[in-house]
């Protein structure tokens, strides 16, 4: 096993077939959120601890390929946010590997830069596909009172995407950081790209 | 074990067109309609969806999908014609509220755009096995391995879903409080999804080295476990769906 780097794309099958398990908890997050009526989606914890487990590429293609599964399953409208799942993974994946998850305040501030940085992406996508709406009741409520004010559709999908999108981002990733903490070291371990191994002959 | 999928086993011509020949009318489908961004091309476009999903027998299928896609377009049809900054002439006014004309066209057109993006998906995903999809693509160049993700996914969710069932079972006989105010349900949060994550983490384990032993990272030539599908006219398909949209580009460009 030869040092990986942070970008490297030479997977080991560990963290390849973390990928599928990462799409089944996305799964699982969405259905107990489902269970528990929660009124959040929490559809990226797999996500999330992909990235943090095996950095930021496995992350990135954790998201796709979790749109992509989800549209072929349940929902087509999720392929088009692929590219907004792949860029969660991806910040995520860099900022857990420059130290931001060592501690609950900073857990909370990698919640923000990812729950902004899916903001920024899914915006235009709002924009260019349901002109600027996002289809929740509460954001939805926003951006009409903010096109009726200001008569901008970029800022009145701006902010109904944050009221949507930030505070769900937030409470993920916190309780992706509460279920890594929680995870024993020799799971930690199996990702792990800085692992060397020494040879005895 | 209950299948995740939305494929709908029917016989009819697209059930026999190559996965790859439909993803490339999605690419058209939303090509199109920004390339020619006028009405009719919007309103052939999903026209054209929506009797290919006919043809293929599933159109009853879509309906439960688009149920949903309707309940959002029936706000944005609301929204834009009462606040779109471009409204002037108004349609009517029902006391201090004034419904405009422009906010409704507008509305209109995303809702045929919508329709349309959301029906090519559906061919797509109504008329074609997964597993077959993933072939078609390790077959295009797809690398073997990610091939392998993509189709483990379907194996390994409804495996996690019954794990899930059971951990639920498990934690409810333990006396947690899955019900009754939003604090409680809030905190029943992690000690049902941990013991779901920690064990699928654990199998992840196991199924790496179950790969490793079996040549997972093999180098050399993989063969294929079942024969070609052979598929209906997939070379026209593919020059038929090219043409068109480099003729309405060249149109674009040029006109």
């Amino acid at each position: 096993m030869e040092k990986r780097s942070l970008w490297s794309f030479h997977f080991s099958t560990a963290s390849l077939v973390l990928i599928p398990a990462a799409v089944g908890i996305n799964y699982i997050g969405k259905l107990f959120a489902g269970v528990l009526k929660l009124p959040l989606w929490l559809d990226a914890i797999g996500t999330i601890l992909a990235s943090m487990l095996a950095g930021p590429v496995i992350g990135a293609i954790s998201g796709a390929v979790n749109n992509i599964i989800y549209g072929l399953t349940m929902d087509p409208i999720s392929f088009v946010y692929g590219i907004t799942s792949l860029f969660i993974g991806l910040i995520a994946g860099i900022m857990a590997h420059k130290g931001w998850i060592q501690s609950w305040g900073k857990a909370v501030v990698v919640g923000v830069a990812v729950g902004l940085t899916a903001v920024v992406i899914s915006t235009p996508l709002n924009v260019a596909f349901w002109g600027g709406q996002t289809g929740n009741l509460w954001g939805d409520a926003v951006f009409a009172a903010v096109m009726a004010q200001t008569s901008s559709i970029w800022l009145a999908s701006f902010l109904d995407e944050i009221v949507v999108d930030l505070p769900d981002k937030v409470l993920v990733v916190l309780a992706a950081y509460a279920i890594y903490r929680g995870l024993p070291d020799n799971v930690k371990q199996m990702f792990h790209r800085h692992s060397q191994v020494e040879d005895l002959d | 074990m209950k299948s995740i999928s939305l494929y709908v086993d029917r016989d009819s011509i697209l059930h026999r067109i190559d996965p790859v020949n439909k993803m490339v009318y999605i690419l058209a489908a939303i090509a199109l309609p920004i390339l020619v961004p006028n009405w009719y091309m919007a309103l052939i476009c999903m026209l054209c969806s929506l009797f290919l999903l006919w043809i293929g027998k599933v159109f009853q299928k879509s309906l439960p999908v688009y149920g949903f896609v309707f309940l959002i377009l029936i706000t944005v049809i609301l929204i834009q014609g009462l606040f779109h900054p471009s409204n002037e002439t108004p349609l009517f006014s029902l006391g201090l509220v004034t419904y405009y004309r422009e906010g409704f066209l507008f509305a209109l057109w995303i809702t045929f755009r919508v329709i349309n993006i959301v029906g090519s998906f559906l061919i797509l995903v109504l008329t074609t096995k997964p597993s077959d999809l993933v072939e078609s693509l390790v077959r295009r160049g797809l690398s073997p391995r990610f091939g392998y993700v993509l189709g483990s996914v379907f194996q390994i969710v409804p495996q996690m879903m019954s794990t899930m069932k059971r951990i639920t079972d498990a934690q409810r006989s333990r006396g947690m409080e899955t019900e009754g105010k939003l604090s409680v349900r809030i905190k029943a949060f992690l000690p049902l999804i941990g013991p779901v994550v920690l064990s699928s983490l654990i199998q992840v384990k196991e199924r790496a080295m179950a790969l490793e032993v079996r040549g997972f990272n093999a180098k050399g030539e993989k063969t294929f476990l079942h024969e070609e599908k052979a598929y209906v006219a997939t070379r026209s398909i593919l020059w038929g769906l090219w043409t068109v949209m480099i003729a309405a580009a060249v149109w674009r460009v040029f006109l």
